[in-house]
């Protein structure tokens, strides 16, 4: 099947206004000896048959109980998400170039802002980014933007694949990246940071919880970074905002991170959203999109994109990125899921995730043959455990019991040789943790 | 006008709620802890509900008007496609879950790259890209790493100027120095200067086909010879791939890299400015440059493969937007390869009837034929401006044509039909813009200027915002 709505007289009628017999005839430009020859593509299918199809292969993924995070979480996500997000006027609407005929998207996308400003405790917010990878990536670029300098210290405990996409933006540019290694207690000393600063660095890059679950001393980072004018980047996972110390309040220049947790589905590891948020005075130097209040000639309240003039349609090559098309259908979701919950609830949110997760890693590290990879360190949702047992027959056996185990970090280095990453989040019951110890208990 | 989400907080029980079936054992030390208030607003679900169900009356959207958004192919987004990407084993899925338990997920993202090499003649596809300027930029790096492996030092990338705005801020994005070169009055390339500004330093060009005046480049072949020749690359922009499904391919034209926004010419939906996908694609010399992981099929399974010595890198975290790329596919076996045949087909004679109807009116820079889309420069009565008709079809309850480009047409309006439109809905819409630009602008050219009234909000103003940004709740 397909949706084009014009039966045959219709066609007819238009190609007669045309003065042509066939459609044909308008390509003919295309020069004869590369024209394309019969398209070799499956297909044809009703909406019926369509379903169908999708089911099958649908079949072929198993749907498992997750205690695995990395990146990418298992977060309850609240119907009223879902029900907003399918309103065709949000999902089938453009980029809002006629803002009189978009005040619905970008009242959104301003309210969405907000919060991302309040939850980081930064000034400013923009519209959204690919994810957290790339999110990290025009950071750095910011960095270099408003510092004129080129070194960057990224941590180590920065997600592997943003330091990887990270590495990816910048290799053609004269920058060097110098990683910063994690201490044996999982996260940065500010020794290790002090001593990697020189003149020509732009940017400090850390997250927390970082990787391996680790909260970091963001403060003492903060201001290792900031008494020698480099500008901090913290990398943030925001459900731990509720109760961590925000990027505002530790000084942090920009603030980024992924925002899948805000009520948007793990899809397999997209599409996701990347979040940016900057101090007062880096605004203008900010990648993506801005909406802005302000009001129409009779002086009623409306949004409009702004600060237009960083961009790539009116700055091409000047531009401070080329993003376009970016994550506003996501950061509709993370605005849905941010008004629901209030102050407290949100609060509550992370406080079970927490409990969770310090409940499973208290009697995980206590099997036998297990053992907490960082023992004293604080951590939101996720943690490490070090153990003796073969790591892919577990996984196998779990799997077998519908449940997604731990990650396996052997392939992450020599440290983390024999290591397993678990995330536990509100969506895990009691008895589906217990259940998960129990068979690590037999392994 | 609809209250802020502080303005509409209040006292009242928050909508969401979370028990813990555990006792709620938390310690944090006081130097981590978060000391400011959060700041987020407090409403029912009931208030939310119409708070947002209200601001989505507030849009236009393809699902409510016609929107012939130049450039955007704005064509119906199929309902199965929503009702397939809900299933829990898609959405539910982790990206880092063993290849065996997602190879369903896998055959999806398998199955598409082959159908877009063969709809495109390319010879292999990374779907990983987020959109359509980041399938540009990985494409870009690629070409890079390729002049890099041979050891030829070439910096410079070639950008007509008609291009869109993401092409030189690509290039410029990959670390290279862009080279406008002027388009002919039909955004036309002209070989002789071409060839002045293609030095041995060029590593490619980046055409968009048809051009952004909806012109296909005549000269292509002549362009790649030359360009080839120089050892300089082809960059195929596929934000126009709808002109030309089933009847010409960016490969077998000549072009080595090249993306495919899946939420234009295949049907995923835009959601308001994104989540998009934008693979990128490459002739086989190539290959081996592309972002990781490829999924890539052994022995009847599918794997992702993360080892690629040559490889660019990622140009984001996991595999790509799988969500996109689920909606493309489903839309590709809707159709089969001569569905979609027709849908360019049908797109370029929808454009051409709308234009037939214009041109003798209407200035048209590019002339009387087109193929999915074309550029109006009208120029109407009593100063009466692009922007001001475009303000007026606000009022008709259409969405406005993209406008003020491309930037070498003066007071451009860009209007692309797409295929999925009626006759009548065109017949309608060509009579309104008629009537706005040859009644309206001539006898009440004060109500053309004054408009939209129709509209949630009238005018704003643009210049106020960016002078004193208010970006965030006072």
């Amino acid at each position: 099947m397909d949706y084009t709505p014009q039966n045959k007289q219709d066609r007819q009628k238009m190609l007669e206004a045309l003065g042509i017999k066939s459609e044909d005839e308008l390509f003919d430009a295309i020069p004869a000896d590369v024209r394309a020859k019969h398209l070799n593509i499956s297909g044809n299918q009703t909406e019926q048959e369509l379903l169908k199809y999708f089911k099958n292969l649908a079949a072929k993924n198993k749907t498992l109980t997750s205690f695995r995070g990395a990146g990418i979480y298992d977060h309850f996500i609240p119907s009223l998400v879902s029900e907003v997000t399918s309103r065709s006027e949000f999902w089938t609407a453009y980029t809002p170039y006629q803002a009189e005929a978009s005040q619905g998207t970008l009242q959104a996308i301003f309210e969405y802002q907000s919060m991302i400003c309040a939850l980081t405790g930064m000034d400013t917010s923009n519209a959204s980014l690919y994810d957290g990878a790339t999110a990290v990536a025009e950071a750095a670029l910011l960095a270099m933007r408003v510092s004129g300098k080129n070194r960057i210290l990224i941590s180590s405990g920065v997600h592997p694949e943003y330091i990887k996409t990270v590495k990816t933006y910048l290799q053609n540019l004269d920058v060097k990246i110098v990683l910063l290694d994690i201490s044996p207690n999982g996260s940065i000393e500010k020794a290790t940071v002090d001593a990697a600063l020189d003149d020509n660095t732009a940017a400090v890059i850390v997250q927390s919880p970082n990787y391996f679950g680790v909260v970091e001393n963001m403060q003492v980072l903060s201001s290792a970074a900031k008494e020698n004018n480099v500008l901090f980047t913290a990398v943030v996972n925001p459900l731990s905002l509720a109760v961590f110390q925000a990027p505002g309040e530790y000084g942090a220049d920009i603030a980024v991170g992924e925002g899948q947790p805000l009520g948007i589905p793990a899809s397999a590891g997209g599409a996701n959203i990347g979040f940016m948020a900057v101090r007062k005075g880096l605004e203008w130097k900010m990648p993506g999109r801005i909406v802005g209040q302000t009001i129409d000639k009779n002086g009623k309240r409306g949004f409009v994109l702004t600060l237009q003039s960083r961009e790539q349609h009116i700055r091409r090559e000047k531009a401070t990125s080329n993003i376009c098309t970016n994550a506003s259908l996501n950061a509709l979701a993370a605005c849905v899921y941010l008004s629901g919950w209030g102050n407290e609830g949100l609060k509550k949110l992370a406080d079970t995730n927490m409990s969770k997760a310090g409940y499973a890693f208290h009697k995980i590290k206590n099997i036998d043959g297990f053992k907490a990879k960082f023992e004293n360190s604080i951590f939101f949702n996720e943690f490490v455990i070090e153990t003796t047992k073969n790591i892919k027959k577990i996984d196998k056996n779990l799997i077998k019991n519908g449940i997604l185990g731990p990650l396996d970090l052997s392939n992450h280095g020599k440290q983390f040789k024999n290591c397993l990453l678990f995330c536990v989040t509100e969506q895990r019951t009691k008895s589906e943790i217990d259940k998960l110890i129990e068979l690590l208990a037999k392994a | 006008m609809e209250k802020l989400l502080n303005e509409l907080s209040s006292e009242c029980k928050a909508a969401y709620e979370i028990n813990c079936d555990m006792e709620t054992d938390v310690s944090i030390p006081d130097h981590l802890k978060r000391k400011s208030d959060l700041g987020l607003p407090n409403a029912a679900e009931n208030d939310l509900l119409r708070h947002f169900t209200n601001l989505s009356r507030k849009n236009y959207a393809l699902s409510t008007a016609f929107y012939p958004l130049g450039s955007c192919t704005m064509k119906y987004n199929p309902l199965i496609n929503e009702r397939i990407a809900k299933f829990e084993s898609f959405n539910m899925a982790h990206p880092y879950q063993p290849a065996e338990t997602m190879q369903g997920i896998l055959e999806i993202m398998h199955g598409l790259e082959r159908d877009l090499c063969e709809v495109s003649g390319m010879d292999a596809f990374s779907l990983q890209p987020a959109a359509g300027a980041h399938g540009e930029f990985a494409g870009l790096l690629i070409i890079a790493a390729h002049f890099k492996a041979i050891k030829e030092k070439r910096h410079k990338i070639i950008v007509p100027d008609s291009a869109h705005g993401t092409n030189p801020a690509s290039a410029a994005f990959a670390g290279y120095e862009t080279i406008p070169l002027k388009s002919e009055p039909d955004g036309s390339i002209d070989i002789e200067k071409l060839k002045e500004v293609l030095t041995k330093d060029v590593a490619a060009i980046m055409l968009t086909v048809p051009n952004t005046l909806g012109v296909f480049e005549k000269e292509i072949v002549e362009i790649s010879k030359v360009c080839h020749e120089n050892g300089t690359l082809l960059y195929y922009d596929g934000a126009n791939l709808n002109a030309l499904m089933g009847f010409a391919r960016p490969g077998d034209l000549g072009f080595d890299v090249m993306h495919i926004n899946l939420h234009k010419t295949f049907s995923s939906p835009h959601g308001g400015g994104g989540p998009g996908s934008g693979p990128v694609g490459v002739k086989s010399f190539l290959e081996q440059f592309l972002p990781v992981p490829r999924v890539e099929k052994k022995d009847e399974k599918y794997v992702l493969n993360y080892k690629k010595s040559k490889t660019i890198g990622s140009v984001k975290a996991f595999m790509g937007n799988f969500p996109v790329i689920l909606r493309a596919y489903i839309y590709i076996k809707a159709l089969g390869g001569d569905g979609l045949k027709n849908v360019s087909a049908q797109a370029v004679l929808n454009a051409n009837y709308m234009l037939a109807k214009f041109k003798d009116k209407i200035a048209v820079p590019a002339g009387g034929r087109c193929m999915h889309e074309f550029v109006l420069s009208p120029k109407a009565a009593n100063g009466i401006r692009t922007l001001d008709i475009a303000k007026r079809l606000l009022d008709y309850g259409y969405y406005a044509p993209t406008v003020y480009f491309p930037l070498i047409v003066e007071e451009a309006m860009m209007i692309e039909p797409t295929e999925t439109e009626s006759k009548e809905t065109l017949d309608k819409f060509i009579e309104i813009l008629n009537k706005i630009i040859f009644e309206e602008a001539v006898n009440e050219p004060q109500k053309v200027k004054d408009a939209p009234v129709n509209t949630p909000v009238a005018r704003l103003n643009e210049v106020e915002a960016a002078r004193k940004p208010t970006l965030k709740w006072k």
